[in-house]
């Protein structure tokens, strides 16, 4: 375990060394960098000619990982009800008082439009308002973290696009980095099976092809709707959940239940998960990491410290949390 | 002309000409009210971004709020005229339902916005082709029938969108299929209104040919038929163009209540007749109603609101007015 620890420790130093001994992520060498073209996460080829410097973003996740690629000072424009969102008032409140161009659902070109911004970034899904911006004239780039994989994409092509490339690649090093924690400390582990409770409901629930069932899996957890194809929350019964009778429940970060509601509820008195306690809610008061965000591989981390305790230690996941969010976000977590 | 005429003919005109003005001046506000700050003198000293901001978005929104409310009034009067029934709207004949019904498939199965607008609009039209064949099989020809069928079509359109409701995920396409049943012209820009636009005007213009037509069928059956209209092919013909020119709008925007319904009940009420001036007027109201909630959706909030809970917070009131104001006169 000291052993473990020690390496982790090694890994922290070595990212602080990476991170002073690249304090260059700044405009100078813009000149050289520029133009550039960058394929987005929807095939496109875009153009950048110069250094962004007016970004907007309509999506909490590119929004954070801005955050993370030390750019916030250059958002023009964020997505509407971003103070539902801790992470901002933790790590740059000035986001808040930016003007809002709406969300996924409704984004509001004209808004958009009227912060004059010369990058802006949105999701996969707004690939048609996207061609209405090009043709006003903007360097859009569309992404759709959806897996890890694809999150790790996301990074890469942003940071390519904005000339933060050490930066992106010091963020893709820790979660690749942690990845390969979790598998060597719970490597030969005895699975425990999770079920994951949705945001709106307990009865919706992640199945496999969900970036959320990976979050259980890396963690070492066997997801009990693992058979469910469904690339959204899956609606299931409590007969169903009573067929799995998980040993553990974890519910999702915004969930508008409790944990107390759970245990209360008469239709699972008899689940393993609830008989043992066993019922957690993944914390909401940084970011959901039970959503695609940069930090998103902090949720597996905190799963396996429920699920394996002795193994993924509370100092182990305090050290990672307090490590990344003081590395890329400039805060930091009270233990 | 007889003096009562003529008392008619000028209030009338006096109605067109209060209407005329008012839509104009929602028309040339609606331009400059926004997001983004266009201006005047932007425009004349010829910025490009300006220029584009407003041919690509501004211009296309407010004429789709001016052709759609007008298109939405002129279908609320052929229907209120057809069957006979004040209370006669667009949706008593399943197109809302259809259009909603196949917006939901386009949502869910192809998410780009222009099959989003193809589905709505083969959604309502497969809507109304069921609402005709259901209704030919009665031979008897009661008016009554399309609109029993358009119940029937409504229940149809209906199983089918809690079905689509059902397997939508509840984060994403769920919340995209009741945003879009509640209207908005916020998605609207230059490039997707050119053939729906073309097509609500070609069949605006047919119907407003056909006014005589639509205007004898409101009185009985019999008399139409004396005076030479087909009667059940007229009603079908003139039902299957206001549901074209419904359609061709709703694509685009989503669901707009209540102005199909309140534009010719209002014109009628404040013109006492069924002629060709009162199907115009209504559909002059209807512009001005949309323009008008429109720009309250795009401005009363720091998000864009749903159209339709303005025009029906328009509608509502001035449509109790006119109740009260006609009783008064009676």
């Amino acid at each position: 375990m000291k052993r473990l620890t020690s390496l982790l420790l090694v890994s922290v130093m070595m990212l602080f060394a990476a991170c002073s001994l690249n304090p260059g992520d700044t405009t100078s060498n813009q000149d050289a960098y520029y133009p550039i073209t960058v394929t987005d996460q929807s095939g496109r080829e875009v153009l950048i000619e110069s250094e962004p410097q007016r970004i907007v973003s309509c999506y909490y996740i590119p929004s954070s990982l801005l955050i993370a690629l030390d750019l916030d000072s250059r958002m023009v424009g964020i997505e509407d009800n971003a103070d539902y969102r801790p992470i901002y008032s933790l790590s740059a409140p000035e986001l808040l008082d930016l003007p809002n161009v709406g969300t996924v659902k409704v984004f509001d070109v004209e808004a958009c439009m009227a912060t004059e911004p010369d990058l802006v970034i949105m999701p996969l899904r707004l690939r048609d308002t996207a061609s209405v911006l090009e043709d006003l004239g903007l360097n859009v780039i569309l992404v759709n973290p959806e897996s890890q994989d694809l999150l790790i994409e996301m990074i890469d092509v942003v940071s390519r696009a904005t000339n933060k490339v050490d930066r992106g690649q010091e963020l893709i090093d820790f979660i690749t980095n942690t990845d390969d924690m979790l598998n060597s400390l719970l490597d030969g582990v005895d699975s425990h099976t999770v079920y994951l409770g949705g945001n709106n409901d307990f009865l919706l629930t992640s199945g496999n092809a969900m970036y959320q069932s990976g979050v259980i899996t890396n963690a070492g957890g066997i997801n009990v709707a693992e058979d469910i194809d469904d690339t959204y929350w899956a609606e299931v019964s409590y007969e169903q959940v009573l067929a799995w009778n998980p040993e553990y429940i974890i519910i999702a970060a915004n969930s508008q239940y409790t944990v107390e509601d759970v245990l209360a509820d008469e239709n699972l008195a008899v689940v393993d998960a609830v008989n043992n306690g066993n019922v957690y809610q993944l914390p909401s008061n940084i970011e959901a990491w039970d959503s695609p965000v940069p930090g998103g591989i902090l949720g597996s981390v905190w799963i396996a410290n429920v699920l394996y305790p002795d193994l993924v230690t509370d100092e182990i996941l305090e050290n990672t949390i307090e490590d990344y969010y003081e590395t890329f976000y400039g805060f930091s977590i009270e233990a | 002309m007889r003096p009562s005429t003529a008392l008619a003919s000028k209030h009338n005109s006096l109605l067109f000409v209060v209407f005329g003005a008012l839509l104009c001046a929602l028309f040339i506000l609606s331009l400059f009210i926004g997001k983004y700050p266009l201006t005047i003198e932007g425009l004349i000293s010829g910025s490009e971004l300006q220029w584009r901001v407003f041919t690509t978005l501004r211009l296309s929104r407010v004429v789709v709020g001016l052709a759609g409310g007008f298109a939405l009034g002129i279908a609320g009067f052929i229907f209120q005229t057809v069957f006979r029934n004040p209370l006669a709207s667009p949706d008593i004949i399943g197109v809302s339902s259809g259009a909603s019904a196949g917006a939901a498939a386009g949502i869910l199965f192809f998410s780009s916005s222009i099959m989003v607008t193809l589905c709505a609009f083969g959604g309502a039209l497969i809507a109304i082709v069921l609402a005709i064949a259901f209704s030919v099989i009665d031979r008897g020809g009661h008016k009554s029938t399309v609109v029993l069928a358009g119940i029937a079509v409504h229940a149809i359109a209906q199983t089918v969108l809690m079905c689509l409701k059902l397997v939508a995920d509840p984060e994403k396409e769920l919340a995209s299929i009741e945003y879009w049943i509640m209207g908005s012209l916020n998605g609207i820009n230059s490039h997707i209104i050119g053939s729906n636009l073309i097509l609500c005007v070609v069949g605006l213009i047919l119907l407003i040919m056909l006014h005589r037509q639509s205007i004898l069928l409101s009185s009985s059956g019999d008399e139409a038929k004396m005076l030479g209209v087909d009667v059940t092919s007229m009603r079908l013909i003139l039902l299957g163009l206001s549901t074209l020119v419904v359609s061709s709008i709703v694509s685009m925007t989503g669901l707009i209540s209540f102005v199909g319904l309140l534009a010719p009940h209002c014109a009628k009420k404040l013109t006492g007749n069924n002629s060709v001036s009162t199907m115009i007027l209504g559909g002059l109201i209807g512009s001005c109603i949309l323009i008008l909630a429109d720009i309250l959706a795009r401005s009363v909030a720091a998000t864009e609101l749903p159209v339709s809970i303005f025009t029906s917070a328009i509608g509502a009131p001035f449509l109790v007015l006119l109740i009260f104001q006609g009783r008064k006169d009676t």
